[in-house]
């Protein structure tokens, strides 16, 4: 990719240039992808570590997954699962078998060649080893085992309508079984890009994969560059500096728009900026008082400060996750009737605090301490760095209010363990919960999420602000950037520079 | 003067175990823990116990920090909690970032610093001295932060002369790439500290212009600008260097806002990013590290000062 740099005076001229150009030398140009190219992307949180067995995180997932580490099915931009390593799966209608198919001439990026015992080797690690990430996923996995060459089996003791969605997750990536690299700070994948290089605090590199098992990669290099500054990101872009910039700051929107050869597009995401309330502590274990919190806030007013990138959802599950439903009439703009359910409550003068990590930028915590101020609530707001947070009100649930995103998808879960930070604790939110993991029928599944989902709603059990909208901005001639949920997942085999 | 070394280099050891203990100890009050941070959200409490024992975080602190100064005495300055890698290979690998910073800030500061200062205490009575002095003043007052923005602003941003953010990837293989990633930061850095710098340059030449010294040469029918050149300088180039030695505390902390600002993988936004981490292991060491060299270079100053100025000599 060519290196554009603009700016008020060469920046005419640049167009001036592009457009006597594209007069001269239009007709020949053809679609065919630059093999040699290379893109850079700009990306805001670094993993702290690459070992995506032990390290959480999604800026790990965001970059390893579908691109380095393959599992035998994967998930789309919207939520689809999909067979990946599988060239086929079936699941008997029990629910109980799962049976799945690999495809051939698969190779890691030792030049090894991946076999079914990779696979089940890989697999009974998560099952047997509870220090790997999502191990609790397999709790009902009763065996993984072979069936020939080119065949998994794996039977559950019961059946789990979120297993085969959890095989797109960590637990279901597939590891060479002879293999010594250092995992946290190297990488050995079947995926179409081998790691190339990272630099602590700066990038990571990835190269295509010659000897890649499928479809091989349009370009030969993706570079991510981690900028966490919003400001230092569009700068970047509009100066030509990376070729890609996501999430896109949507205050910030105006700068990249200004630049012609830069386009901004818009995605769904999971990303539930929630405003969690502590069920468990006086006096938000009164639903009147949650009622009226939520009351209190103007959603529309909240994303309308955050530059409008997101859109209002007044339950617990997002619109690309199975349950969903609008449930945002639950909770209107009502400030007076909130007032009055303060009243009915007993609580004048209530004082509460809410507990922000201070990555996040404290537009919305300003917003909520005038809306809760209307309606006689004084918010005080306690900015604490990530790892406080994790502490004091993750683990320790010592808190009134907090407000953090949770971008996983499919985690209504949360909503049904009592021991979960939200502190609710709702037995019949928890076994409809149950009832919909032992479906077996997608359905189904959805059908009786959406009934908990309401549930949590009316209970007020806590309130998403909003869910965001993933702005990406890219420049000309880049094609093939996923658009929606880029946070989560960053499949980049179909990237191409054109 | 094998007297004064001794006791120097007492001081100096007594000092830098002073300095151990308390970054040790101070870091352990943050609240917060890297296996909650490597575990995530989505992690059960065993699964965290289990990292906490695996990096050997319920061993007691006294045990801990005497580990850890039995290590800096082998040379060992620890490992990175949650990557593993040795602090010292990476505290080198971002040293190539930062170190030409502090020292490209350094040179800016000089330059703006040593003419102007000395200009702007010959001229004091005139307008050009008075707008050398106030704008200095106002220069020095501006954060690090703001000025960096309207660097950004001007020239990445308006001109495009410059990089508005980043490193090469490659590093110093292309140094033309690399000076030119580093000259604003370096800019943001050199301007402020160059102003904080010149008022003191300022004082120091008018205090030498008012020395006997001076005035006795230009007695004997130098110049009183010339007398001021050849015997006074030289002294407030002394006091100076002794003011650049605190100055290098300053140069540090700048370049942690400007590699934030500027996205520039050095030391300090490693620092920030391991503190919000809690990645202490590597904290502790790069910290200690920092204080040593400001402790050294303050005693090789105390010891240039007395080669140098023999009036020091006499005194003790």
């Amino acid at each position: 990719m060519s290196r554009f740099r603009r700016n008020a005076v060469v920046g005419l001229a640049l167009v001036a240039a592009l457009a006597l150009t594209s007069c001269t030398s239009g007709t020949d140009t053809t679609n065919t992808p630059d093999a040699d190219a290379s893109v850079t992307v700009g990306l805001v949180l670094e993993p702290t570590d690459l070992d995506i067995r032990h390290t959480s995180g999604a800026a790990l997932e965001q970059v390893l997954i579908d691109n380095v580490y393959e599992g035998l099915v994967s998930r789309t931009a919207s939520g689809e699962i999909e067979d990946n390593l599988a060239s086929s799966h079936e699941v008997s209608d029990d629910g109980l078998t799962y049976t799945f198919t690999l495809n051939d001439g698969i190779t890691f990026h030792s030049g090894n060649e991946a076999t079914v015992d990779d696979v089940v080797w890989s697999l009974n690690g998560v099952k047997d080893d509870e220090t790997l990430i999502d191990h609790a996923n397999f709790a009902n996995v009763s065996s993984i085992a072979a069936d020939g060459d080119d065949t998994v089996v794996i039977t559950l003791t019961a059946p789990d309508s979120n297993f085969l969605w959890n095989l797109t997750g960590r637990g279901g990536l597939v590891f060479e079984q002879a293999d010594d690299t250092d995992l946290s700070t190297g990488a050995n994948g079947t995926g179409p890009f081998t790691l190339g290089e990272w630099k602590q605090g700066a990038s990571i590199s990835l190269d295509r994969f010659d000897d890649y098992w499928g479809d091989a990669a349009q370009v030969s290099e993706v570079v991510f560059e981690y900028i966490p500054d919003a400001t230092a990101g569009v700068n970047a872009i509009v100066a030509g500096d990376i070729d890609v910039l996501t999430p896109v700051d949507a205050n910030l929107r105006s700068q990249v728009d200004a630049v012609d050869e830069l386009t901004i597009t818009e995605g769904r995401t999971t990303d539930k900026y929630t405003l969690a309330f502590n069920n468990a502590r006086a006096p938000l274990d009164d639903v009147r008082v949650r009622e009226a919190l939520r009351l209190a806030i103007d959603h529309e007013a909240i994303i309308a400060a955050i530059g409008g990138a997101g859109v209002e959802q007044g339950g617990p599950i997002p619109e690309l996750d199975p349950g969903y439903e609008d449930l945002t009439d639950v909770r209107p703009f009502d400030p007076e009737r909130a007032k009055q359910l303060l009243a009915e409550a007993g609580q004048s003068d209530l004082e509460l605090t809410l507990t922000i990590p201070n990555i996040y930028a404290n537009t919305v915590s300003n917003v909520l301490v005038s809306q809760f101020k209307d309606v006689g609530v004084t918010l005080d707001v306690d900015s604490v760095e990530f790892s406080a947070w994790l502490e004091d009100v993750y683990t320790n649930k010592d808190y009134d209010l907090s407000f953090v995103d949770h971008l996983e998808a499919r985690d209504f879960g949360n909503w049904a363990n009592p021991d979960y930070y939200f502190g609710y604790d709702n037995p019949e939110v928890q076994s409809l919960f149950q009832e919909s993991v032992a479906a077996t029928s997608d359905d189904e599944a959805a059908d009786l999420l959406a009934q908990a989902a309401r549930i949590v709603a009316e209970d007020h059990a806590g309130d998403v602000l909003y869910n965001a909208t993933a702005l990406t901005a890219v420049a000309d001639g880049i094609t093939g950037f996923p658009t929606d949920s880029p946070n989560a997942r960053l499949d980049l085999g179909e990237l191409a520079v054109g | 003067m094998i007297r004064f070394l001794a006791t120097r280099i007492v001081l100096l050891l007594v000092g830098l175990l002073i300095a151990s203990a308390l970054i040790f100890f101070t870091l352990r009050v943050l609240p917060g823990d890297v296996a909650q941070v490597i575990a995530g959200t989505q992690s059960t409490p065993e699964q965290v116990a289990a990292i906490r024992e695996q990096l050997g975080l319920n061993v007691p602190l006294p045990v801990q920090y005497l580990d850890w100064v039995g290590g800096i005495l082998r040379g060992d300055l620890g490992s990175s909690l949650v990557t593993g890698t040795p602090v010292v290979e990476e505290l080198v690998e971002k040293a190539a970032v930062t170190v030409p910073l502090a020292l490209m800030s350094l040179v800016i500061a000089l330059l703006v610093s040593v003419p102007f200062g000395v200009l702007a205490a010959l001229r004091r009575s005139s307008v050009s001295g008075t707008v050398f002095a106030v704008t200095a003043q106002a220069l020095a007052a501006v954060p690090v932060v703001w000025a960096g923005m309207i660097l950004v602003i001007v020239f990445a941003v308006w001109l495009g002369w410059l990089p508005p953010q980043g490193f090469p990837r490659g590093g110093w293989d292309d140094p033309a790439a690399a000076v030119r990633a580093l000259l604003l930061p370096a800019l943001t850095i050199g301007v402020v500290e160059g102003a904080v710098l010149l008022r003191f340059v300022r004082s120091a030449t008018l205090e030498a212009m008012g020395q006997d010294y001076v005035r006795t040469a230009a007695a004997t029918g130098l110049t009183r600008r010339r007398a001021l050149l050849t015997h006074g300088l030289p002294n407030v180039a002394l006091s100076v260097v002794s003011v650049l030695a605190l100055q290098v505390a300053g140069l540090l902390v700048g370049a942690v806002i400007v590699e934030q600002l500027f996205t520039l993988p050095g030391v300090g936004r490693m620092l920030v990013s391991d503190v919000g981490n809690r990645d202490l292991e590597k904290v502790q060491g790069a910290v200690f590290l920092f204080t040593a060299i400001v402790l050294v270079i303050g005693a090789l100053i105390d010891v240039l000062a007395r080669v140098l100025d023999p009036r020091q000599r006499e005194t003790s």
